[in-house]
């Protein structure tokens, strides 16, 4: 989500690349629903994993508030609007990004990255139960509807039936209470379209990010990161299996070519887990790449792959997000990735805005490690707010990282 | 009728005589914490200075982190009720009083009658207290005293933005050994102290007049960051240390002629 | 008995929860530790087990923080502190409510941490109102009882149920009219929790009978004078030494919104029709609370309205350090106080806590502003 700091001046992306045709497709999120609020149109203030085929069966315009906080952190803002927020009495231990949204709510504008004020929300708690309490805050200060779908934390390994029919029902209650707001219709007929769509765009995603078990890995992982705003914001349109086509005709010739987006000889592959931090992304970047650790991999590969054939497996399929499965399959998928990646280390993001994904994150990461035979290692840091991350620690944990990977190759 | 005021601090005890609610005989600044012999020492220094005798006190107020230990007291009363009285009596106009001192800080509202009606404190985090400074001072192998001077030699602010302390002091290290001047980074510091008690302060509100109280006043440095991020000018007064003693003496006296 | 002694008698058991695990256990009562917020605790009594409350302990947290990042609430890190010590030694179960995002992660931790006492998921819906929510309240609760009987070998009966939803229903009228007695009598605030906090260890059947005659005593005796009053909202207001600097400050707790306290008895299951139903009914029925699902933010008017209906001076909110979920909620709390004239204040607590002179200074700062 967001993307990478300040570029350096490049020569002019060539139109037809898949970074191009992704960048310009997250940019126009922001354009389109600026415009449609212009046009006096109602837009939406959306979860991240919010089921997206609702609102584009339906027909309306959302943006995405987690992406917009990621980008005004990774373009220098977040300590400025953390602040406004704190200044409002919010406390500095809360989610970085609720923070900043909270404070976008205030001012209405940032010059990192604007975006229409809401005229209803929609949240989704199957990343975090933060999200309500957030949610809530801007119904309640803005005076605008809200509409949930609850999606709990499973603890069981699959998807029970109950949990199912919960959520299906609750699909069914938002179309009709957002169909009365809106006035707009459902039609089955577009559902089944945008069900296409997305799930094209999940599956072309999912074989892109998969071309990191080639030996060099044809791109650097760090992509991922910028490229999954699409699979947020726009997987339900055509445009993005588009793009992904794009996205891994590329990664499959440079594979062919012996080239890649890694910039620099890949000498350790890594998987990196949890959220970037985006506030410090050039200095995480460049403290692997200057070793030559390529980070092939997080489970944002596996995230976005809203695979499904109905109704139901589409409810299933947002009950099997990252932060809502319990402990042992959010494992054994991490583990699936690190061993059909050629991981050989995991580092991990304690990130002090996310108490869900860091909160089992020592015991998951120590029985990944175990199953992998690779070493873990973690640094503290933050998702938003640049003031939780220490670049002196960050630097040292990344090159015992690596003392312990080169140790292990000696080993073999 | 004189009236006497301490305020045993974490770093500092301070005293004060006043003189029928109106003028200050003597003051007194010792270095010395809680549970030392700084309390005594501060108010032999007050007595000397004024020429007067123990049992000559109206009545003894103490305040300040130490106050529940003094037992020679009258009377004991938060400092932040302490400090609003004093700021009030030398600036009568004021109605936000930001006071840093070695272990928290604090932002007080004030009514027209310089009665305290609101406040909040820091929490349970040393960023943005007199704490942090002497830590980065400590750094910097600089006295605390030497900030304000050093700052002021600025010609850039660095920035500093990790809240917290051990963050803050690896980062100070890390921007001395790629050789940031020594005055950009005392800038920076007294910066990220002023930032961190800004945001605190916007949550009771900003009215003017806007004073500084506490030992951290003292600091041109972070008096001047802070009026950049409050977007006011800051009052602060030479005595700015004496605030609290001097509200405590002031109390000691709305005391003694409620009752004579 | 006096009031004195029924207190003693109540802070006895407030604060030594062992003897109480220990006393059940000897008289063959498998018990079964409840973690907060909400629990089914008629269901657990109904099959014949103690439900015993979880909410952790003032201590050093070492053995937890293999587990969990700092930035976890106390509240849960000690809980599972205390499973890792072998302080639940001869507990059933566990039973973790799915209410935020700390105690989704203290189940995951719980699991490999505290090999020999089983974990129970307990699943809310936060839509728990519409009937799909019911539905799905009641599923998991079936499912809490399948876990139950596995942990513990008892067996869930409909009557049984009817049963104990008639002695929680009592409990909590007892409990509502104790918080409204304690409102003008002379009880200190630490007294005052002993008495919710001792429900948490005992059976409600026997915590009934001691409040009743403590109500029907405090009714009789001396009023409180000269007091500031205020009403406490929290996750946990159960700190002795936060306690004491209440009560050395003459600040009378008349109501609270504290989740270990009041928040546990506002709402009542039917004592009609199928009971099992009536037990998703009554979460359905709950609100008022950071943990439930709100967007009206009903819970700010609610303690707005308390405040003023108790003739409380202000507001005093002990928040727990890295509660994101009260956190989020202080702000609209703040400013409803503010606009209605209620002193407020915020002070961050935890079970970590050694140091109270920031919080003594603060509160009496307070009592100094009224």
């Amino acid at each position: 989500m967001g993307e990478e700091v300040k570029k350096k001046s490049r020569p002019a992306p060539d139109p037809n690349s898949a970074k191009y045709k992704l960048g310009q497709i997250a940019a126009k999120a922001y354009t389109d629903a600026i415009e449609a609020k212009a046009r006096g149109e109602m837009v939406g203030w959306c979860a991240s994993n919010f089921p997206v085929e609702i609102p584009e069966t339906l027909g309306l315009t959302v943006c995405y508030p987690e992406n917009q906080a990621a980008g005004i952190a990774a373009r220098g803002g977040g300590e400025r609007m953390c602040n406004e927020a704190e200044g409002e009495g919010y406390s500095n231990d809360i989610c970085a990004y609720a923070r900043i949204s909270l404070a976008y709510m205030k001012l209405k504008s940032a010059p990192e990255q604007d975006m229409p004020q809401p005229d209803f929300v929609l949240c989704c708690n199957n990343i975090c139960n933060c999200m309500i309490k957030w949610y809530e805050n801007i119904s309640k200060e803005l005076n605008i509807p809200m509409y949930i779908i609850d999606i709990p934390f499973n603890p069981d390994y699959e998807v029970s039936e109950d949990e199912v029919e919960y959520i299906r029902e609750q699909f069914w209650d938002v179309i009709h209470q957002l169909e009365d707001y809106t006035g707009k219709k459902w039609s089955d007929e577009r559902f089944k379209e945008v069900m296409q769509y997305s799930g094209r765009a999940s599956r072309l995603w999912v074989e892109a990010t998969s071309q990191a078990k080639y030996v060099p890995s044809p791109f650097n992982g760090f992509d991922l990161l910028n490229h999954m705003a699409v699979m947020v914001t726009a997987r339900g349109k055509k445009e993005a299996g588009d793009a992904m086509e794009t996205l891994l005709k590329e990664y499959k010739e440079n594979h062919e070519k012996g080239e890649s987006t890694f910039r620099a000889e890949e000498k350790y592959r890594i998987m990196f887990e949890g959220i970037a931090c985006w506030p410090w992304l050039r200095v995480t970047s460049t403290g692997l790449k200057s070793r030559g650790i390529n980070m092939v991999t997080t489970i944002y590969a596996d995230a976005f792959g809203f695979i499904y054939d109905d109704f139901d497996g589409m409810c299933r399929a947002y009950a099997n997000v990252p932060n809502s499965m319990n402990l042992e399959h959010s494992r054994d998928k991490r583990v699936k990735l690190c061993k059909a990646n050629h991981v050989e280390g995991l580092l991990v993001h304690t990130n002090r805005s996310c108490k869900l994904w860091s909160g089992f994150m020592p015991e998951m990461s120590r029985q990944i490690g175990e199953a992998c035979g690779i070493p873990v290692v973690s640094f503290d840091g933050d998702q938003a707010d640049p003031r939780n991350f220490s670049e002196a620690q960050y630097d040292t944990r990344v090159q015992g990282l690596m003392e312990l990977m080169e140790g292990n190759k000696g080993g073999k | 009728m004189y009236t006497l005021g301490i305020d045993i601090g974490s770093t500092t005890s301070k005293a004060v005589i006043l003189k029928d609610g109106e003028e200050m005989l003597a003051s007194s600044i010792v270095i010395a914490t809680v549970g030392t012999d700084g309390v005594t020492q501060v108010i032999r220094n007050v007595l000397d200075e004024s020429g007067i005798k123990e049992e000559e006190i109206g009545c003894t107020v103490a305040t300040g982190y130490g106050r529940q230990t003094y037992e020679g007291a009258d009377y004991q009363v938060s400092e932040l009720s302490c400090h609003a009285l004093g700021i009030h009596h030398v600036f009568p106009g004021a109605r936000t009083v930001i006071d840093i001192g070695g272990q928290d800080a604090k932002v007080l509202s004030l009514n027209e009658q310089g009665r305290m009606v609101n406040f909040v404190m820091n929490d349970k985090c040393a960023a943005g207290t007199g704490r942090f400074l002497d830590v980065m001072a400590n750094i910097l192998k600089l006295d605390i005293s030497e900030l304000e001077t050093e700052a002021a030699k600025a010609e850039k602010v660095a920035s500093i933005s990790s809240t917290c302390t051990v963050f803050a002091e690896s980062e100070v290290i890390s921007q001395l050994a790629s050789g940031t001047a020594i005055p950009d980074l005392v800038a920076g510091i007294c910066q990220s102290v002023a930032v961190r008690v800004a945001s605190l302060a916007k949550r009771v509100g900003i009215r003017a007049d806007v004073c500084m109280s506490g030992g951290v006043a003292k600091n041109g440095g972070v008096r001047e960051a802070m009026a950049r991020e409050l977007g006011v000018e800051i009052l602060h007064d030479e005595n700015a240390q004496l605030m609290g003693a001097l509200g405590a003496a002031l109390y000691g006296w709305d005391k003694v002629k409620s009752v004579g | 008995m006096a009031v004195n002694e029924l207190l003693a008698q109540l802070h006895e058991i407030a604060t030594s929860p062992k003897k109480q695990l220990d006393k059940y256990l000897a008289e063959g009562k498998p018990v079964v530790l409840v973690a907060p917020v909400y629990t089914p605790n008629e269901i657990i009594h109904s099959m014949g087990i103690v439900p015993m409350g979880a909410w952790g302990a003032d201590m050093e947290l070492n053995e937890a923080k293999k587990y969990f990042p700092a930035f976890i609430s106390s509240i849960v890190q000690s809980i599972l502190e205390l499973g890792m010590k072998g302080e639940y030694e001869g507990v059933s179960a566990l039973i973790v409510p799915s209410l935020c995002d700390s105690l989704m992660c203290l189940g995951q931790n719980w699991k490999y941490a505290v090999k020999g006492i089983p974990y129970i998921p307990m699943s809310y819906p936060q839509n728990r109102k519409p009937a799909y929510g019911i539905k799905f309240t009641r599923a998991m609760y079936r499912r809490v009882i399948n876990d139950l009987t596995v942990a513990t070998g008892k067996h869930y009966s409909d009557y049984a149920l009817k049963d104990s939803i008639k002695i929680y229903n009592e409990h909590n009228a007892v409990m509502r009219e104790f918080a409204e007695i304690a409102s003008t009598a002379d009880i200190s605030a630490a007294a005052r929790n002993d008495v919710f906090k001792s429900a948490w260890f005992m059976l409600p059947e026997e915590h009934t009978a001691i409040v009743k005659q403590l109500n029907e005593e405090l009714k009789a005796g001396p009023k409180a004078e000269g007091k500031v009053r205020v009403l406490v909202s929290g996750v946990l207001a159960d700190s002795p030494s936060l306690l004491k600097i209440f009560d050395d400050n003459d600040i009378k707790v008349v109501f609270d919104d504290v989740a270990h306290e009041s928040r546990q008895y506002r709402t009542d299951a039917p004592e009609e029709g199928d009971p099992l139903q009536a037990m998703a009914i009554k979460f359905a029925n709950m609100d008022n609370c950071s943990f439930l699902y709100d967007k009206d933010k009903k819970r700010v008017d609610y303690i707005v309205e308390q405040a003023k209906a108790h003739d409380a001076r202000g507001v005093i909110v002990l928040m727990t350090k890295f509660c994101d979920t009260e956190e989020f909620d202080y702000v609209p709390i703040k400013r409803a106080c503010d606009a209605a004239g209620l002193l407020n204040l915020n002070i961050e607590v935890d079970r970590q806590m050694v140091n109270y002179e920031q919080a003594g200074t603060m509160i009496q700062a307070f009592k100094e502003m009224v």
